[in-house]
Order: structure tokens, then C-alpha cells, then sequence
């Protein structure tokens, strides 16, 4: 009678839509053009694995270093903007309008500048993710709860020791949400250039396969971009975890401790 | 209680604790300066506890910042332990502000070792420190919660420990109990004159309850709305220990007319 738990739902959800995969192109439902079934995109990215492996290294090697850079510039400029009164007031609305240019529009000139290596790639995808850390660290550090800072000032702090024990841990959250924004971005951001211009790298094999119209492997290099994005999920989710256990402590366990009159009686 | 004797409590009652001479302040508001208190004199004798009580905005708590070395006077002097108080001190002045002034981040223990961290303290040093207040406070064993595990009550508990962990003569609170429910506040009441009776700290309490101001002070120094003056000063000499009873006494009820009537008056 009792109602299955939300992981069990997810779980089978995910494992009717894999079936649906194979099964849909096999019962000819769609053509296999379409959608090719799962069994024969999982054998051409085993047959294919160096081809796929060799791109996944460039694929990775781009997004690391992208993510680096939209990490350290998105984290330092958010840090000097939040932290900064008056350059907050002149910079903040511009770098959020920018937020909402499609700058995808801009990779020609990427391509120009740096060329058609991964260079571009990762020019352009750190400048993608670098806006939403540097947008979210900036937020941040703005909206510490301003009876912190007082309290440990009250308590005799500098500024070096406020900015170490107080703003970083207060911001710490707003931070890792627009690392785990960016970061997601700059994926994005060097699969769609690869696919756009370029002659190596998983986005470059989605590209190159599907003008040959050869689907399977396109959705075997889709799967390898699936599975890279999940990664860096678990990565972050990973770093949250440890790093905001205050946030979570005693919160999973019903009731840890047997309530007596003794622990009552202290209000 | 072993560790109540670490507290050095001070017995010349006779010395003067806080000692405030013809203060004034005047902020920048959009429409010029505003008179936020004027012509301040307050003599607190050591051991007194004292509490303030005015209209909302009479520039209460803009005193207390001041008597926390938090801001800056315009005009006047402030003297704690006979020397100006310019810059926070935690050593003379500890601070409990109202709720919400814990680092979330931190467990309880962390919290009221914070300002010897601060200081440097050694490790071993510090943390033993810590839990005697806590011990005092009536925390012990909760060391390892993080402020949303604890309730409103056992979180001030907390801010009491870590405004007293350096063992400062002054201790300022700035409406401690107003966001806890009202029985909580008045166990909470009692829990402080237990505290201040063990450790005989001079105490300086900013509230807007009447009642808790009565049932708490020697002292109930009544302020004017802004800009902020002393308008009456009320020797509350109800026996100590102060009881609940004390509440329905005539005496009790006569007082706080008293207070009331001057508050009114002006508003």
C-alpha cells in the first residue's frame, strides 16, 4: 500500500525511456534515421571508442581550462564588484545586460581572433560561463546579512579577518550556485563551437555524422555529451555537500536524540 | 559551576562601569542632518544592570552602537573603565544583539570561541573557554549543533555565551528576547539575571517591553523620539532575586505606569 519513494519513480522513469528508445525505431514507430535504437548506438560507440575517446579528451581538455577562466575571472571581478560600493554601481547593470546577450553571436569573431583550434573553443565558452559566477559572486557578497559583519565587528575583527571568516563563508552558497550556472555553461559553450567550426571534439563529430546523416553516431556522441554534463553534476553536487554541511547537519535524521525532560528544560 | 569562578567577578560595586558625558549624534539623512540623540549623560555604576527603554526610533540602539565602539559620536564622550571607548573592544564590551547574529556556518562552540579566534588564542585554550560558557549558559552538550538546530531561545543562549567568552566587565544587549515567544522571553529574563548574578557583569539592555524592562533592571533609563533624550531615570527596587510573582505586585504595576506614562506622553 505504501506509495513508492520519488528515487524509485525517477528511476523507473528513466529505465521506461531507454526501453522507448530502443523499442520506438525497432517497432518502426519512428524511422530509424530519426531516432536509432539504443542497442546499435551503444555498439557504433563501442566500435567507434578511439574515435570517441580521442574527442572526448579535446572535448575535456577545452572545458577545463574554459571553466578555470570563467571560474577565476567570474569569481575575482564578482568579488571586487560585489565587495566595491561605487564600482557596483557602475559596472553591475552592464555586466547583467551583457548576461542576456546571445553571445553564441560573437563566436565568428572568436573564430577570427584565435582561429578554428581549441583556442576559440575555450575563449569563447569561458567568457559564456564567466558571466553568471561573476554575476552570482557579486550577488553574494551584496546580500550578506548585514548583522553578521556588525556582529564581528563588535567582536574586535579586521578587515582581513571579516573578509576571511565572515564574507567568504556568508557568500560561499550564492558562490557555488553560480559555479555549478557556469560551469554547466561553459559545456555548452565548447560542444556548440566544436559543432559550429572546428575538426575535432564531441560537438565536432555531432556535426560531421549528421551531414553524413549517419544517426547513430550522432546520438552516440550526444550520449557522450550526456554523460560528461551528469559528471560535472555529481562533481558539484559532490562540493556542496561537503562544503555546506551546516546548511544540512541533523536534518536528515528524524529525530536524532531522544528528547528527555532535562533537554526541554533549556529551552 | 566550577567554571563560574574563572569569570572573575568583580565586587567594587563602587567604581563607575560605563560612564557617558553630553553625547549627541547627527546622521546625514536625504533632507540634511538629523538629531538622532542629544545631550546624553548616563553614569552606570559597575554591577548595575541598566536598561533603556523609548519610542521606536528615539535612538536607541544608535546609543548602544556607540557604547559598543560601532560608531562614532558626534558629540560627547563615552568612557568604559575610565578609558574612551573609539574602536570595539570585546575585552570591556560584549555585545548580544537581537536574533539572527550567529555565524550559520559555525557549530555553537564555534560561535563562542569566535572572538578568541579573533584574538589568536590557542586552540586548547579557546575551545575550553567556550564550553565553560556554554556550560554557564546552560548549553552544555550542544557544542556541536549549528544554530538551525537550536531554538530561538537556546540561539541567544549561544550569542549570551559568546558576548561573555572573553570575560568582558560590560555587557550591551540590544533587544536580546524580542523575537522569541513570550514565554521563552520570560524564562529567558530569568535566565539572564541568573547569569548576570553569577558572573556580575554591569549590563546595559535595550527593549521595548516594559515588563521585561521592570522585571530585569535596577535601573530603567526612559528616552524621548528623536532626537533621543533621557527623560526619566527609574529606580526599580523591587527585591533580588526577582520572582514571577513580582509581575502582579502593585509595586510592579505602579512602575511600569511610571515608564508608560512618559513614553506616551511624547509619541
Amino acid at each position: 500500500m505504501n506509495r513508492p519513494s520519488p528515487r524509485t519513480v525517477r528511476r523507473l522513469i528513466g529505465l521506461l525511456l531507454l526501453v522507448a528508445w530502443e523499442a520506438v525505431p525497432r517497432l518502426g514507430l519512428l524511422p530509424e534515421l530519426f531516432v536509432p535504437p539504443l542497442s546499435k548506438t551503444l555498439t557504433v560507440l563501442w566500435l567507434d571508442r578511439a574515435i570517441y575517446g580521442s574527442a572526448l579528451m579535446v572535448t575535456l581538455y577545452e572545458v577545463a581550462i574554459a571553466m578555470l577562466i570563467a571560474c577565476g575571472a567570474g569569481i575575482l571581478f564578482g568579488a571586487v564588484v560585489g565587495g566595491v560600493a561605487t564600482l557596483r554601481h557602475l559596472m553591475l547593470p552592464v555586466f547583467s545586460s551583457l548576461y542576456a546577450v546571445p553571445i553564441v553571436i560573437l563566436y565568428p569573431i572568436f573564430t577570427a581572433w584565435f582561429g578554428i583550434g581549441s583556442e576559440s573553443k575555450i575563449a569563447f565558452a569561458g567568457v559564456y560561463g564567466f558571466f553568471p559566477v561573476m554575476l552570482s559572486t557579486a550577488a553574494g557578497i551584496r546580500t550578506i546579512d548585514e548583522q553578521y559583519l556588525l556582529a564581528a565587528r563588535s567582536m574586535g575583527a579586521t578587515l582581513p579577518q571579516l573578509i576571511a571568516r565572515v564574507i567568504i563563508p556568508a557568500s560561499i552558497p550564492t558562490v557555488l550556485a553560480g559555479l555549478r550556472l557556469g560551469g554547466a555553461l561553459t559545456i555548452i559553450g565548447v560542444v556548440v563551437s566544436e559543432m559550429l567550426t572546428s575538426a575535432s571534439g564531441i560537438g565536432y563529430l555531432v556535426t560531421m555524422n549528421r551531414t553524413i546523416l549517419d544517426s547513430p553516431r550522432v546520438f552516440a556522441a550526444i550520449i557522450v555529451v550526456l554523460a560528461l554534463s551528469v559528471m560535472f553534476d555529481l562533481i558539484v553536487r559532490a562540493i556542496e555537500r561537503r562544503t555546506l554541511v551546516w546548511q544540512t547537519a541533523g536534518r536528515r535524521t528524524a529525530s536524532p536524540e531522544p528528547v528527555t525532560p532535562a533537554r526541554l528544560a533549556t529551552v | 559551576m566550577q567554571h563560574v569562578a574563572q569569570l572573575n567577578p568583580r565586587h567594587e560595586q563602587a567604581t563607575t562601569a560605563v560612564e557617558v558625558r553630553g553625547l549627541g549624534h547627527v546622521y546625514a539623512g536625504r533632507d540634511g542632518a538629523v538629531p538622532a540623540l542629544s545631550n546624553i549623560d548616563l553614569t552606570v555604576p559597575a554591577g548595575r544592570f541598566v536598561v533603556i527603554v523609548g519610542p521606536s526610533g528615539c535612538g536607541k540602539t544608535s546609543l548602544l552602537m556607540m557604547l559598543a565602539g560601532l560608531r562614532t559620536a558626534t558629540s560627547g564622550t563615552i568612557l568604559c573603565e575610565g578609558r574612551p571607548i573609539a574602536t570595539p573592544d570585546p575585552s570591556r564590551v560584549g555585545v548580544v544583539f537581537q536574533e539572527a547574529s550567529l555565524f550559520p556556518w559555525l557549530t555553537a562552540v564555534e560561535n563562542v570561541e569566535f572572538p578568541l579566534v579573533l584574538k589568536q588564542a590557542p586552540r586548547d585554550e579557546r575551545r575550553a573557554r567556550a564550553e565553560a560558557m556554554l556550560n554557564l549558559v546552560g548549553l552544555a552538550g550542544f557544542g556541536g549543533r549549528y544554530p538551525h538546530e537550536l531554538s530561538g531561545g537556546m540561539k541567544q543562549r549561544v550569542s549570551i555565551a559568546r558576548g561573555l567568552v572573553q570575560d568582558p566587565p560590560v555587557l550591551l544587549m540590544d533587544e536580546p528576547f524580542a523575537a522569541l515567544d513570550e514565554q521563552t522571553r520570560m524564562t529567558m529574563g530569568h535566565e539572564l539575571l541568573r547569569i548576570w548574578e553569577q558572573t556580575s557583569k554591569t549590563v546595559v539592555f535595550i527593549t521595548h517591553s516594559l515588563t521585561e524592562a521592570v522585571y530585569l533592571a535596577d535601573e530603567v533609563i526612559v528616552m524621548s523620539a528623536r532626537p533621543g533624550r533621557i527623560l526619566d531615570r527609574v529606580p526599580i527596587d523591587l527585591p533580588r532575586p526577582r520572582t514571577y510573582q513580582m509581575m502582579a505586585t502593585d509595586v510592579f504595576g505602579a512602575l511600569r505606569e511610571r515608564i508608560w506614562h512618559q513614553i506616551r506622553d511624547v509619541q
